[in-house]
């Protein structure tokens, strides 16, 4: 465990130097970004040796003479700290260049403290073994994402996305909290370890709680509301650490109390199937809607939230039904894919971050042609997209896969696992569909055509440290999609921890898949080669020349005509109406001189709506008509203290 | 292998063939006397010498579009058993790499599309990047299916050693649905009526030709050998199913699925002549009409296996 407190304590030095030194602007960055990517890469190394061999290693702290705090270092939490110190890293390295205002230096700097602080607590949360540590590191990652959200605080809107995520990580820590009372009050032990002896209803209760609790931060349906707010306002490395990795630690707290308390019922399993079906494909249909560049990518990590969802749910109802290679295929499945979003995401906000510094805007409808320019930013979104889209031979392909090979494993078994076996399986073809079609209208309206509005048109890409952990991450998206082998391993090394009670998992079978992904891939890659090679022979001595493109008899074309995004989606949501309506607002051309006239269209989230007339509105309407409690009395106020003190001592 | 490697070089070479065959039913019902059978390889060699005009709105990618949808269509004719006869490879999931690099091929032809900056060509991506999605989960249905009557994901384990007619042995006559799905399915991957016009001219009502509507010279060539090895994919497959018998020799095999792939191309061909296009809002509903097919085929199966 020394490695790991020395990369934490080192990832805390960075973040802390930085308000001694913040003066000297340049200076501050570059001594945050290398001691805390110094601490991380010695954090990855150190999980990535603990997940290859196998044993738990633990550490307990006295806290306030009262509390233990442990921690332990398990195959689970050795491949969410992979996960986490890998994105971290690279988002550390790429913020250098990101952060280039030598006039915020003091804010700057503030970004660096909690950014130090998230990564810190995330990796905490991760191999917290009791629940005081756990609480404790889940506050400090909730408060500090918090303030990183709020970074450019005097945009209102901003203020608001900070208010909303506040207060979503704040009912669910609640819910996470209350599931732990539960669960203290039948083991009486703070260890997650002794959950596994209370009663099958308490347990079940727990489950769910903490499903909630943990839904929210992960951004499951319908408690994602929040995401789609605090993304965008965040600055792009802090959404790719975010939505990377931060929300990865809700899927953590999901099969980390699934595993402790390991209650075989089917009944969770469904839930959490039912649950990941619905925002894999809400998630990416409300992608399609939107017009902002980072609340689409928001919503992807919805979607994407779900596809491990489903593969969680179809490991869950494989250990109920008792059939082991489910199991071990929908959580290897759905756990290779949180390594995997976590790589593509922050290629795409990184990607993201590039374009909105270098163009100042995010709405997709404006850019355009960035592609001509920015090459290495183009490319790697390219990338990421098609990795995004789970399209072969890139990684998001590989965890599809196997989620894909473990739900066909559950059609086999009967009633309701059969059914929604069948369910899962072609929910994830509609979500792979539907995230074809979101990537390319991002990729075809944002980086290809031509410029739509004047502030794509003369645009770089200068940043070495932005364009660098780009490239890294790309590389790694295409080397997961060919070489499975070494990831899938990781992934099948953490599985055991997930309550499955197998003991060793043999790996030949899984090995199998994956030396068949690859000698698919390489094949395809042959293919692509020769035909390259033909091209270029075809191509040889011809002459080549440019024109505009064929408008279809038009001579006077304009960029306006271009299609946009939102004319792209159009058609798509019209499908989707019921669960995504599309707001409008676009006077009537009349009379025979029209005046100048605007759309403008909104696609509404139905959980966003129905939570303010749900419980918004109630709760408001509720500590309305309770006002008079806090009239400013402070005698009756104490009054209240004694009364609580009272009540504690005679009834509890 | 080596016979699996020649039957998939034969399958590129006489998948231009068949499709001309289509034309020729279409001149039949025109009264007409229709393009020469070989009119599809005289137009690949004359796109093969020609040069190419590029637009000034393109990139690298516009250039790659016409080279992955055509390696995929390739790479996947590697995993088709050709009349039965074992494909060159084939493993346990192969169908959901065949399905998900098809993803890919649609994905650079869209792609190659948006980057001319015309608005037919993105018109004509917003309707390549609808369809198929229903399309899919027609697909994905119907491997079910298949799943629950081999126990197998694998294209080989469906259509060749003797297995199509296991099929409708032990699904009966839900295979019809089958078929019928598969047909859909055929149509609306392959952009033909009625889902969408290949011969039409006026580029608002296409999809997939709207889309190739810049490239020219050998790209378009790869373009077209590109969606005749798709086509014959799908048809090869629809051909199976309803000639679902092998015997002993290979010729003779040969000769019943020549026979039975002309049947399929000759009823797209019919299709085409007697049938419109359907306005584009109607597409989904007919397509969604191929899911509800697949689906009834595999309960009215699981009802019969109990």
């Amino acid at each position: 465990m020394n490695s790991f407190f020395l990369s934490i304590a080192l990832i805390c030095c960075g973040g802390f130097a930085t308000l001694f030194i913040w003066r000297n602007f340049v200076l501050m960055k570059a001594t945050a970004v290398s001691v805390i990517s110094i601490g991380c890469a010695i954090g990855l190394f150190d999980a990535l040796v603990k997940l290859l061999h196998q044993g738990s290693h633990a550490a307990s702290f006295e806290y306030l003479k009262l509390f233990s705090l442990s921690f332990q270092v398990d195959g689970l939490s050795a491949f969410f700290l992979v996960a986490i110190y890998a994105v971290s890293l690279l988002a550390a390295v790429y913020s250098f260049h990101y952060l280039n205002k030598p006039e915020k230096a003091l804010r700057s700097a503030v970004n660096y403290l909690f950014f130090s602080l998230l990564i810190v607590s995330m990796a905490l949360v991760v191999t917290a073994a009791n629940m005081i540590a756990f609480m404790l590191s889940w506050e400090i990652m909730s408060l500090s994402s918090f303030f990183l959200v709020i970074y450019d605080y005097e945009s209102a809107e901003n203020r608001k996305a900070g208010y909303l995520y506040f207060i979503f990580s704040h009912v669910g820590a609640m819910f996470i909290l209350v599931s732990f009372g539960i669960l203290y009050g039948y083991s009486g032990s703070f260890l997650f370890s002794s959950g596994s002896t209370i009663p099958d209803s308490a347990k079940l209760l727990v489950l769910i709680l903490s499903f909630i609790g943990f839904g929210s931060k992960a951004g499951v349906f319908p408690f994602h509301v929040w995401l789609p707010h605090a993304h965008p306002a965040a600055p792009s490395h802090i959404s790719a650490v975010m939505s990377g990795v931060m929300i990865k630690t809700g899927i953590y707290g999901i099969v980390r109390l699934y595993a402790s308390l390991s209650l075989h019922t089917p009944l969770f399993g469904e839930i959490v199937l039912i649950a990941g079906m619905i925002s894999g494909i809400l998630g990416v249909v409300y992608a399609l809607g939107q017009h902002d560049l980072k609340r689409l990518l928001a919503y992807h990590s919805v979607e994407n939230i779900g596809i491990i969802l489903i593969g969680i749910g179809i490991g869950m109802i494989g250990v109920s039904s008792g059939n082991p290679i489910m199991a071990v295929l929908g959580f290897s499945g759905g756990l290779l894919h949180v390594l995997n979003h976590s790589i593509f995401k922050s290629l795409l906000f990184m990607g993201a971050g590039v374009v909105i510094q270098k163009t100042g805007t995010r709405t997709i409808d404006m850019l355009g042609g960035l592609l001509k320019n920015m090459k290495v930013t183009g490319v790697t979104f390219l990338v990421g997209s098609l990795a995004i889209s789970g399209l072969p031979p890139f990684n998001g392909f590989v965890s599809e896969f196997f989620i894909y090979l473990g739900g066909f494993r559950g059609v086999a078994l009967d009633k309701t696992a059969f059914v929604l076996s069948i369910m899962a399986i072609v929910s994830l073809a509609i979500i792979g569909g539907l995230a074809l079609a979101c990537f390319t209208k991002v990729v075809g309206v944002v980086f290809q055509g031509e410029p739509r509005s004047s502030s794509a048109v003369a645009v770089d890409e200068k940043g070495p440290a932005m364009l660098a952990p780009m490239l890294i991450l790309a590389a790694v998206c295409i080397i997961i999609g060919v070489f499975p082998r070494m990831f899938i391993t990781l992934a099948l090394k953490a599985v055991p921890v997930s309550g499955l009670g197998y003991g060793r998992i043999p790996m030949e079978p899984f090995m199998q898949m994956t030396a068949n992904i690859t000698l698919a891939a390489t094949v395809f890659f042959i293919v692509l080669l020769i035909l390259i090679a033909l091209r270029l022979v075809l191509y040889r001595g011809k002459t080549i020349g440019k024109a505009g493109t064929w408008g279809c008899g038009f001579t006077q074309p304009t960029v306006k005509m271009q299609y946009t995004g939102t004319s792209y989606a159009a058609s798509i949501l019209e499908f989707f109406r019921p669960a995504a309506p599309l707001q409008e607002d676009h006077p009537r051309i009349r009379g025979r001189f029209p005046q100048k006239t605007h759309y403008h269209s909104h696609i509404d989230d139905i959980a966003e709506l129905h939570m303010v007339r749900v419980v918004v509105n109630p709760v408001l309407w509720l500590f309305d008509r309770l006002r008079w409690i806090q009239h400013g009395d402070i005698h009756l106020y104490i009054g209240y203290i004694l009364l609580a003190i009272v009540v504690l001592i005679f009834f509890v | 292998m080596i016979k699996s490697i020649l039957f998939w070089v034969l399958a590129i070479l006489v998948a231009p063939f068949f499709s001309a065959v289509i034309l020729k039913v279409k001149a039949f019902f025109g009264g007409k006397k229709g393009p020469p059978l070989l009119i599809n390889y005289y137009t690949l060699v004359k796109l093969f010498k020609k040069g190419s005009v590029y637009s000034t709105s393109t990139t690298f990618i516009f250039k790659l579009g016409p080279v992955v949808s055509l390696g995929a269509a390739v790479t996947v004719l590697l995993f088709l058993p050709f009349g039965g006869h074992p494909p060159v490879f084939s493993f346990s999931g192969d169908l959901l790499f065949i399905l998900y690099l098809l993803g890919l091929g649609r994905f650079f032809t869209i792609a190659a599309a948006m980057d001319t900056a015309s608005p037919f060509e993105g018109m004509g991506a917003a309707r390549e990047a609808y369809f198929p999605i229903i399309c899919e989960a027609t697909m994905f249905m119907l491997l079910i299916l298949f799943y629950i009557l081999t126990g197998e994901l694998r294209l080989a384990a469906y259509f060749s050693g003797g297995q199509p007619f296991g099929l409708w042995q032990a699904a009966g006559s839900p295979m019809l649905f089958v078929v019928i799905a598969f047909f859909v399915i055929l149509l609306a991957e392959n952009s033909r009526v009625p889902v969408d016009d290949p011969a039409t001219h006026l580029e608002l009502t296409m999809i997939h030709e709207v889309m190739v509507l810049d490239h020219s010279g050998p790209d378009l060539g790869f373009i077209e050998l590109g969606s005749f090895c798709k086509l014959f994919f799908y048809s090869s497959i629809v051909a199976r199913l309803i000639m679902p018998f092998e015997s002993g020799y290979l010729a003779l095999n040969i000769c019943l699925f020549v026979t039975s792939l002309l049947v399929v191309y000759m009823a797209v061909g019919v299709m085409e002549s007697v049938v419109a296009r359907y306005r584009m809002d109607r597409v989904p509903k007919f397509l969604l009409t191929s899911f509800a097919l697949a689906f009834f085929a595999t309960v009215i199966t699981l009802e019969f296996l109990r």
